[in-house]
């Protein structure tokens, strides 16, 4: 057994050179001014009121966003899983399969659909229905999320319900538990790991997310991520944008460990 | 029963949310006009022109062979990675988890700058190969978390078992541990595989000159617009991995009730599944990586007698680059940029070595500053009496000896409105802040073009750094927000023709391609004075190939070429020689492209305010942009 630790050797190597090293260049341009000097006043920018406002812009959208992402994602995992084996992984696929197409590409072509004199509206206005006005709102951004980051909610859970006994669910209903008692004494219990992991995988990309409240949102609104991108972009300043990342970095980690804590195997169920 | 349809329908649902933009996109790749937000008529030559644009279908095959090969690699190490990991006591275990976790977790932006940062440090020069190792970074996680839960539920005695009867290690492994795993390494592989096709972030960042993937093409062509080519070459893509999951699922599979009849299954079926299922998809995919060296080997005859230029997006005409290699023998690397700003960084940073670039005004001055650019001989540029005089007395403001830089582009800001939208003709910047037009006016989503309209409107220098000036323009923009419908850099263009904004601020070069597009569009630059601002070729310091890049120079002074790079990009020229030849009399004294003196009299050039007031601006505009 010992010689099979050895496999994780060139991971370890590369994760080092690749993930731990680029984070410490972070850290080091965080914590230094553009002439090296140690600093604080990076980290110190996340607490100027428009930062703020923009982190919690960003948490409070990314939390609506995770939240019907798993409303949607659930129902519909189930109803995946209990299709029969023969397309599952077809049914599966056919989510990842919009991936195929350019993020940016299927980001804008919901402009086109949303917009004033988009295709949605060309439709309503043909039932004579009241006109849909929720592009460069912060709801098209939401819809932007959910539509992007979906797929990373229903594999998980899907993955996780297809690995469900069967015979537990029997058992329950032989010892009279109704549907909904089912649902909530076993079925769910057992798929929180899959929901955990969901959660990380919307709530994460949301919360950072530059592009998409670019895109939809008309740039209106300022999130966290525009915030960042804006201070390696616009300001050609690195250290704030690297201080801003640190933050946010510390941020995500802090609550993604406590949503762990949940996950008693402590180990990503994702895939 | 209803609970079963109410399923079907709910799966429907679902199914419109996912797929309806990617049916927007398909229509888009049939449609004759080349705006986003115009439909023309139905026309196959978006299909026709993909084939023949080369740069597209480079940046494909790079995109295709990152991927493969990122995945590929990313699929070994990981999956290694997760046998030794599982194989560990608890606590490296959690720790490793935690590692193979921050990319997972870090936001894509970090990621990529934290490479670019080491790539830089570590004086790697960024390309092709920097790409490569940053997307094998972000694969490997999705791999291991592929890999592990498979893992898990293995049973260890039975590999234990397998040992004690003699198998060796890694016999036991392959025959033992490997078959149960193999679903989740394959679907490692597929979600890296899919993860590096659909990145753009830390492709972004970590990409050099002359390489796109379609993402960093696509980013760059947003600038003016998306060529429908990339509708059509979306679609085709889609489409064959539609066809792939197809055969792959039509094939009849194997599941627990043959394999238990196994004996009464064909033989002849067994080898169409195997066909199916194995073989075309293998073949699809040898053709494509045969197809993308040789791709790759039509691209990789650079002599090092090359320029490398560093343009905008979309500034300039493809023929004229042809046309410099045909002429000259020098090969020419092409990147582009999409704003002053993300230029600067990589200029400065020495990364990547560029031969000449192409900045805006206040850009040249602050890269003047910063001692980045190098004298050019204009011994070596003849051409250089095409340019009219007035424009190199103009550069004078940023270039003061006229030592650094050649004028390319010039042009004003103003305002572009519909006239069957607006009651009343438009001469004034206070129609943005006009409460009739609430929702219909577009804005510029750029720091300094947005303060200076806004200080103009005021009456104050566009290069105010005057704090209570500033202050005051911060809080008009504030007051204006509400009437705005979006900020935008690019995209007004596409929403003007289309008709979904009634006012919008845009570069006078962009005016006279929306005039052609939507008749309906009238251009004035406001009576209170805009933005006057110079694009002009500059060489850095750190260039190696000089005298190439001043060639590049001369050749883009010439007449001929001007016209044609107006005739392309109509942003106006600063070369006379270039704008008689202009066939159109209207287009060559057109007041847009060429406005008079009287009409430039209030109008100002931007100047670099200094590192302090850059930052000043920068926290002003987030205060607007955060209300």
């Amino acid at each position: 057994m010992k010689n099979k630790k050895l496999l994780a050797g060139p991971y370890l190597f590369w994760a080092v050179s690749f993930i731990i090293i680029p984070l410490l260049m972070i850290v080091y341009y965080g914590m230094t001014d553009s002439k090296g000097h140690f600093t604080w006043s990076n980290l110190a920018q996340i607490t100027t009121p428009e930062n703020l406002k923009a982190l919690g812009l960003s948490i409070l959208l990314s939390l609506v966003s995770t939240l019907f992402c798993l409303l949607l994602a659930y129902p519909l995992a189930m109803i995946l899983s209990e299709l029969s084996m023969n397309q599952t992984s077809f049914i599966v696929l056919i989510f990842i399969l919009p991936m195929w197409m350019n993020f940016l590409l299927r980001t804008m072509a919901w402009q086109n659909l949303l917009e004033k004199n988009g295709v949605i509206n060309i439709v309503l206005s043909f039932f004579h229905l009241p006109e849909l006005t929720i592009i460069n709102t912060p709801y098209a951004i939401v819809l932007g999320m959910v539509y992007n980051f979906l797929p990373f909610m229903v594999l998980p859970i899907y993955n996780v319900l297809v690995k469900i006994d069967k015979d537990v669910i029997s058992a329950a209903a032989d010892l009279g538990a109704n549907y909904w008692q089912t649902f909530f004494y076993i079925t769910l219990p057992l798929t929180v790991p899959g929901i955990i992991s969901g959660i990380t995988m919307v709530f994460v990309p949301s919360l950072t997310t530059f592009v998409i409240s670019d895109l939809l949102g008309g740039s209106k609104i300022l999130l966290i991520g525009n915030v960042i991108e804006q201070e390696f972009k616009q300001g050609s300043n690195w250290n704030v944008g690297s201080g801003l990342s640190l933050i946010l970095m510390i941020f995500i980690i802090a609550s993604m460990a406590l949503i762990n804590k949940y996950d008693k195997d402590g180990e990503g169920t994702a895939f | 029963m209803i609970k079963e349809s109410l399923k079907k329908i709910y799966l429907f649902l679902i199914m419109v949310l996912l797929y309806a933009p990617i049916l927007t996109l398909v229509v888009l790749s049939f449609n004759s006009s080349k705006s986003r937000s115009k439909w023309g008529h139905f026309t196959l030559d978006w299909y026709r022109a993909l084939f023949q644009n080369q740069d597209i279908m480079n940046a494909l095959y790079t995109t295709l062979i990152i991927a493969l090969v990122s995945a590929l690699i990313a699929t070994l190490l990981g999956t290694a990675a997760a046998l030794g990991i599982q194989g560990m006591r608890r606590r490296f275990r959690t720790l490793m988890m935690g590692i193979t976790n921050i990319p997972m977790l870090n936001a894509d932006i970090v990621t990529g700058i934290s490479l670019m940062l080491l790539f830089i440090a570590f004086r790697f020069s960024l390309g092709f190969s920097t790409i490569l190792l940053a997307h094998i970074t972000f694969n490997i996680p999705y791999v291991i978390l592929s890999v592990m839960p498979k893992l898990k539920q293995t049973n260890r005695s039975t590999y234990e078992a397998a040992l004690d009867l003699g198998a060796s290690p890694v016999y036991a492994f392959f025959k033992v541990v490997f078959p149960d795993i193999i679903p989740g390494v394959f679907s490692g592989f597929l979600l890296a595989f899919t993860m590096s096709l659909d990145d753009f972030v830390i492709t972004h960042f970590t990409k050099g000159p002359g390489i796109d993937t379609l993402s960093t093409k696509i980013y760059s062509e947003v600038r003016k617009g998306i060529k429908p080519e990339m509708y059509a070459l979306s679609t085709l893509l889609f489409l064959t991995v539609l066809v792939l999951l197809m055969l792959i699922n039509m094939a009849p599979e194997k599941n627990a009730a043959t394999s238990a009849k196994r004996i009464s299954v064909s033989r002849g079926h067994k080898i169409r599944r195997f066909c199916l299922r194995k073989l075309t998809p293998a073949a699809i995919i040898i053709a494509i990586v045969i197809g993308g060296c040789y791709y790759g080997s039509k691209e990789s005859g650079h002599s090092s007698n090359q320029v490398i230029v560093y343009n905008w997006g979309e500034y300039m005409d493809p023929d004229v680059l042809d046309m410099f290699e045909e002429e000259t023998g020098i090969d020419v690397v092409y990147e582009e940029y999409e704003t002053n700003e993300i230029m600067y960084p990589k200029v400065q940073s020495g990364a990547i070595a560029y031969d000449v670039v192409c900045p805006s005004d206040y850009m040249v001055q602050r890269m003047i500053e910063s001692n980045l650019l190098a004298e050019i001989d204009f011994d070596n540029i003849p051409n250089l009496k095409n340019i009219g005089t007035t424009y190199m007395e103009q550069s004078r403001q940023f270039d003061p000896d006229n030592l650094y830089s050649v004028p390319y582009t010039w042009g004003t800001v103003g305002i572009l409105y519909n006239k069957t939208m607006v009651d009343e003709p438009i001469d004034s910047w206070s129609v943005l802040w006009d409460e009739k037009y609430k929702d219909s006016i577009l804005m510029q989503d750029s720091v300094r073009d947005a303060f200076g309209v806004t200080l103009k409107y005021l009456g104050y220098s566009l290069n105010s750094t005057d704090l209570d000036e500033l202050e005051e323009a911060k809080n008009l923009l504030i007051e204006q927000k509400p009437l705005v419908q979006a900020y935008v850099v690019d995209q007004v263009r596409d929403k003007m023709i289309g008709n979904e904004a009634a006012i919008g601020v845009i570069y006078s070069g962009e005016a006279i391609y929306t005039q052609k597009e939507n008749p309906n569009l009238e251009y004035v630059i406001p009576k209170e004075g805009s933005n006057v601002w110079i694009d002009s070729w500059v060489i850095p310091k750190n260039a190696k190939h000089k005298e190439n890049a001043e060639a590049f120079i001369n050749f883009l002074c010439r007449g001929d070429i001007a016209k044609m790079n107006f005739d392309y990009i109509t942003y106006s020229t600063p070369n006379t020689a270039g704008r008689e030849l202009i066939e159109d009399p209207d287009i060559r004294n057109s007041r847009i492209a060429f406005p008079d003196a009287s009409e430039l009299a209030n109008c100002e050039t931007f100047k670099f305010l200094g590192d302090e007031n850059d930052a000043l601006y920068n926290r002003l505009w987030r205060e607007v942009k955060s209300k």
